[in-house]
């Protein structure tokens, strides 16, 4: 396998077992002979309960010390957030990073400091993120039994994922060394139906930013998007929850209702009054799981090229941002060419659509998830069955988390002794 | 001496004061003409001289507990003398008394609109002991109301206005949404979708919950039009063109400027031209909605617009261009009096098209379909070409109905049958003949409502339906479910009585209850049979299962409507990006979980 000083013959991707959460270092070999490097996120989840991962002190160390060249400096060529979420950005408000020379950065449209549009998207979300953090805290320190409970901790650790993480996101705008002489911001794809470009930090590499679309119904995969956002404001303000809508003459206590002979026919039981008082119980699980997949939504989507090697990260895309792909003419003839592939979303249900990996994705392809398992969730992502399904489709597919090697006689591939990162080597 | 008979006869209606639209009318600037005194009107529904307070009714009670606050609110009395003398309470949004009355009052009109409508009087089952749908003014905080089917009941939240943009309403004010005549009228109606055809909260396809939305909207919007006094001042506010005017096409519009839309909560109409491909592409639930409302509408307004024609050149010499400035008191008088009709008119042909409809698994297809064989019933003339503009409203949008080959009414009728079955069992004839009186006495006024011996009788049904099932399109093998049969009676514009009776049987594929690709929607097949009064099957309305029994033809129809199912599910679950936080239990019960109102609230799914 190819080491970080001597040049690359193919791109390798190099996964890193953060956890439940995404980071990836790619190198790719250039007509110079001088590897380029590629950072993809860097993150993980607060739901993550992979003790043997990386921590994220940890991961920062090991991924400087990966792109530190012979003369001691680390640099990355490019640096790609894609999206905002936690488990993607976290690790970047390490103060490490100052240290590292960073060419350029790349973040999907809707970061795009002064684009209203963009702004717009952003506002929303995390405002709808810290009401809904806000009315999970409120019901945790509410909760009577072990369920409601545990019910309302799944809903302030999916509700904290879509917090705005300050400290990262400004290390991402304007961050990293040499700020004056590179650090060149792109907000991807610059254009509404997506872009191919090339980029002097990454010579003989296609680039194609094939999503997030511009169009905010896509994005969240909701048809109403702004309706949700009302809601969202009306429901979820906990301290407007205690009014008084009558002057207190009005009112009648229920036990002083239920004695008065005059109101007897009205009286309601003890299990009506119950069935009332849940429908004043706010889902905030419910809105942070909405919230969750619509930022994800704002994923980018991107195709390297490079010879024949054609390497896929969508992100955490949606289902939107997958349709708009498939039913574009040329980005359905790129997906088609896929050799490399990045499981969406840590493998979740509606992150890979079936249509993509049944009629779309060749057999014999790499296909990596970087995942883990979690509080709630571990049964459910990486999705079971969208995980046999890639399996029966090639015998390459690899998790972070598990020290399976796909097929022994493989010598494109290598997992780190302690299962730090796991590397894989695809041909161009 | 003895008293004079009528001396002692009840009045047969009750006044009664409600807002016509919401508070917020009078207060908002493009809306000048208006006094703050036109949006209270007086309306009246049927007299139930047993209402007690609450006010509950034989079919309606209200009960006003605030969850929030854990209490309740004193119950009105709309029998106390005080309040008899001046037609209930005056409107106001700090009385909740007042909240009480309005509520009971929308309520009881959308019940009688949907009575006359079917020449039968509904009523609920929320238990063994109650027969009453209960109502809720205030009871949750929150932007939204519905109507819960487990508990048979309709919850109103309350809420406050936005701080920023709230319209012209005052900042963080209370907003009630059970002062609102569409959101009361809008959720009625669901309950009354919801006894009349139980398995439409199933989402089966992408037009059911659609159709819940939508019909809940007509409802309330074609209510706007019995305010007689609103509708004089809106035809003059716009010219006799109510397709301009606000109040009127908009639904919810305290709601909509309360909660920042800058409008109301929902229109009538379409943005722009009525474009075929929405019915194509949108599948939420409200906005596809909105197709089928804006259809409806559109058929209205043409009809509207043939009807005062007349009138319209009498008033203006022939030239049909209105003179500038405000309108003969007459004319409007006129023209009001059309709208109202014609509304009334339209109103009617929808809810009464709910007889003709398949029990299970609708689609706009099929209502226009039910539209238009039910109105052919009763005014085979058509004399206004209601009939047609509804057809025409429908095409334009894309709307074309399955195993249809063309729009042409006749080919849209449902098949009709015509058969003489002397196979009725003798029990159940007379059981018929003995209902047909009970229910036609139960239209006498303030009659108690009849009572059904069901158990019995049902069990007749389904063994009868078992003997002729593949004739119904029905299959042997599987448990036959009736739901229900009931007589009809109707009164055609020529004054012709029509008694038909109607039943309806429903079936269901076992193994798809706990299939996890139906996410707990079953597939359901199900048939509703049209037999006039002297035992002749006239229609045989069905969505069928793939039965051995049947034709090629319905079996194919059966496997494509299963296809179609399935194909749904799983569309809902890629755009569910929520779905895969979600454990297990809930995975199982997804689809139906999909279309849960009060989940819906809860989930604030819109």
């Amino acid at each position: 396998m190819t080491s970080k000083t001597t040049p690359a013959k193919n791109v390798i991707v190099r996964m890193y077992n953060v956890g439940f959460g995404d980071s990836f270092l790619l190198f790719f070999p250039a007509p110079d002979g001088r590897t380029r490097k590629v950072l993809i996120d860097c993150g993980v989840h607060m739901a993550s309960t992979n003790k043997k991962a990386l921590g994220m002190k940890e991961a920062v160390a090991q991924i400087i010390a990966d792109a530190t060249d012979p003369d001691g400096v680390p640099r990355l060529d490019v640096v790609i957030a894609t999206h905002r979420h936690r488990d993607h950005v976290h690790a970047f408000e390490k103060p490490e990073w100052e240290e590292v020379e960073v060419k350029e950065v790349w973040m999907p449209w809707t970061e795009h400091p002064t684009n209203p549009k963009a702004k717009e998207i952003r506002d929303s979300q995390s405002k709808a993120a810290s009401r809904v953090k806000k009315a999970a805290e409120k019901k945790f320190q509410m909760s009577v039994t072990a369920a409601e409970r545990k019910e309302a901790e799944k809903a302030m650790i999916l509700a904290s994922n879509n917090l705005v993480n300050k400290k990262a996101m400004a290390m991402l705008h304007a961050g990293f060394s040499s700020q004056k002489t590179f650090g060149k911001r792109r907000y991807l794809p610059e254009r509404a139906g997506g872009e191919s470009f090339e980029s002097p930090a990454l010579p003989g590499v296609t680039v194609h930013a094939i999503g997030p679309s511009h169009d905010p119904k896509v994005i969240s995969s909701m048809e109403n998007d702004s309706e949700f956002y009302h809601l969202m404001m009306t429901h979820f303000d906990s301290s407007e929850m205690k009014t008084q809508p009558f002057r207190s003459e009005w009112r009648i206590p229920r036990r002083q209702f239920n004695a008065n002979a005059k109101y007897k026919h009205l009286a309601l039981s003890e299990n009506e009054i119950k069935a009332v008082s849940e429908f004043n119980s706010v889902d905030a699980f419910g809105a942070a799981a909405k919230v969750e997949g619509a930022v994800n939504g704002t994923s980018l989507m991107l195709m390297f090229e490079i010879g024949s090697a054609f390497l896929l990260f969508p992100g955490d895309a949606q289902w939107g941002t997958w349709e708009a792909a498939m039913e574009n003419e040329k980005w359905a003839a790129l997906l088609e060419k896929t050799t490399f592939y990045k499981i969406g979303h840590h493998g979740s249900h509606n992150a890979t659509p079936v249509k993509f990996v049944e009629e779309i994705l060749h057999k014999g392809i790499w296909a990596l998830a970087c995942t883990g398992p979690t509080a709630a969730w571990t049964d459910i992502i990486p999705r079971p069955k969208l995980m046999k399904k890639l399996r029966e489709k090639s015998k390459k597919v690899v998790r972070s988390d598990k020290a399976d090697v796909p097929d022994p006689t493989t010598r494109d591939f290598k997992r780190e002794e302690d299962n730090l990162y796991v590397e894989v080597e695809v041909r161009i | 001496m003895k008293e004079n008979i009528y001396a002692r006869m009840q009045p047969e209606r009750r006044p009664l004061r409600i807002f016509a639209f919401d508070p917020m009318p009078g207060r908002a600037p493009d809306q000048m003409l208006w006094r703050a005194s036109d949006n209270r009107i007086t309306i009246d529904v049927v007299n139930e001289e047993q209402l007690a307070a609450g006010p509950q009714g034989a079919r309606i009670e209200v009960v006003d507990y605030d969850g929030p606050n854990d209490c309740y609110y004193t119950p009105v009395n709309l029998n106390d003398p005080a309040l008899l003398m001046q037609d209930g309470l005056e409107p106001s949004e700090s009385d909740p008394r007042f909240h009480q009355q309005m509520a009971y009052a929308v309520a009881m009109r959308v019940l009688e609109n949907f009575d006359q409508a079917l020449g039968r009087k509904l009523r609920f089952r929320r238990n063994f002991k109650s027969r009453r749908l209960r109502i809720f003014p205030h009871a949750f905080y929150g932007a939204n109301a519905f109507y819960d089917p487990q508990q048979v009941a309709l919850f109103f939240g309350y809420f406050q206005a936005e701080k920023e943009n709230p319209g012209p309403n005052l900042p963080g004010q209370t907003v009630f949404t059970c002062l609102s005549h569409d959101i009361i009228a809008h959720e009625m109606t669901h309950a009354l979708v919801d006894r009349l055809r139980r398995y439409f909260k199933e989402p089966s396809n992408v037009d059911v919950p659609a159709f819940h939305e939508g019909f809940s909207d007509i409802v309330a919007i074609f209510q706007h039009f019995s305010f007689p006094a609103i509708l004089r001042l809106l035809i003059q506010e716009s010219q006799t063109n109510l397709r301009q005017s606000a109040p009127l096409i908009q639904l919810a519009q305290q709601f909509g400027y309360a909660t920042g839309r800058g409008t109301g909560l929902r229109s009538a109409l379409e943005k722009e031209k009525p474009d075929p491909n929405l019915y194509q592409t949108v599948t939420e639930p409200h906005n596809r909605g909105s197709i089928l409302v804006a259809a409806v509408f559109d058929a209205f307004f043409m009809t509207y617009q043939r009807r005062i024609k007349d009138l319209i050149r009498i008033a203006t010499g022939g030239t049909g261009r209105l003179p500038e400035g405000d309108l003969h008191p007459d004319l409007v008088n006129r023209i009001a009096q059309e709208a109202t009709q014609t509304a009334q008119s339209t109103l009617t042909m929808c809810i009464r098209a709910f007889e003709y409809l398949p029990p299970v698994d609708i689609t706009f297809g099929d209502y226009l379909r039910a539209l238009v064989t039910a109105d052919l019933e009763i005014s085979p003339a058509d004399e206004f070409c209601e009939r047609a503009a509804m057809i025409e409203a429908f095409r334009i949008r894309g709307i074309y109905p399955d195993n249809v080959t063309s729009l042409a009414e006749e080919s849209l009728l449902w098949e009709r049958v015509e058969e003489k079955w002397d196979d009725f069992p003798d029990t159940l004839n007379a059981w018929m003949r003995d209902q047909t009186i009970i229910d036609a006495q139960a239209f006498s006024r303030n009659a108690p409502l009849p009572r059904y011996n069901f158990p019995d009788v049902a069990k007749q049904f389904a063994t009868w339906a078992r003997k002729n099932a593949s004739r119904l399109n029905l299959d042997p093998s599987l448990a036959i479910n009736p739901l229900g049969f009931h007589p009809s009676f109707r009164v055609g514009p020529q004054g012709q009585l029509l008694v038909e009776m109607v039943m309806q049987f429903v079936q269901t594929e076992e193994r798809t209850r706990t299939d996890d690709e139906f996410g707990g929607v079953p597939f359901r097949g199900g048939t509703t049979v049209i037999t006039s009064a002297d035992n002749t099957i006239r229609y045989i309305i069905s969505k069928p299962l793939a039965s051995k029994g049947l034709s090629k033809d319905k079996q194919a129809e059966a496997r494509l409507r299963r296809e179609k199912q399935l194909k749904f599910v799983e569309r809902s679950d890629i755009y569910d990006t929520a779905l895969v936080w979600y454990d297990q239990k809930h995975y199982q019960t997804r689809m139906a979980q999909r279309m849960n109102f009060a989940a819906m609230h809860r989930r604030i799914h819109p």
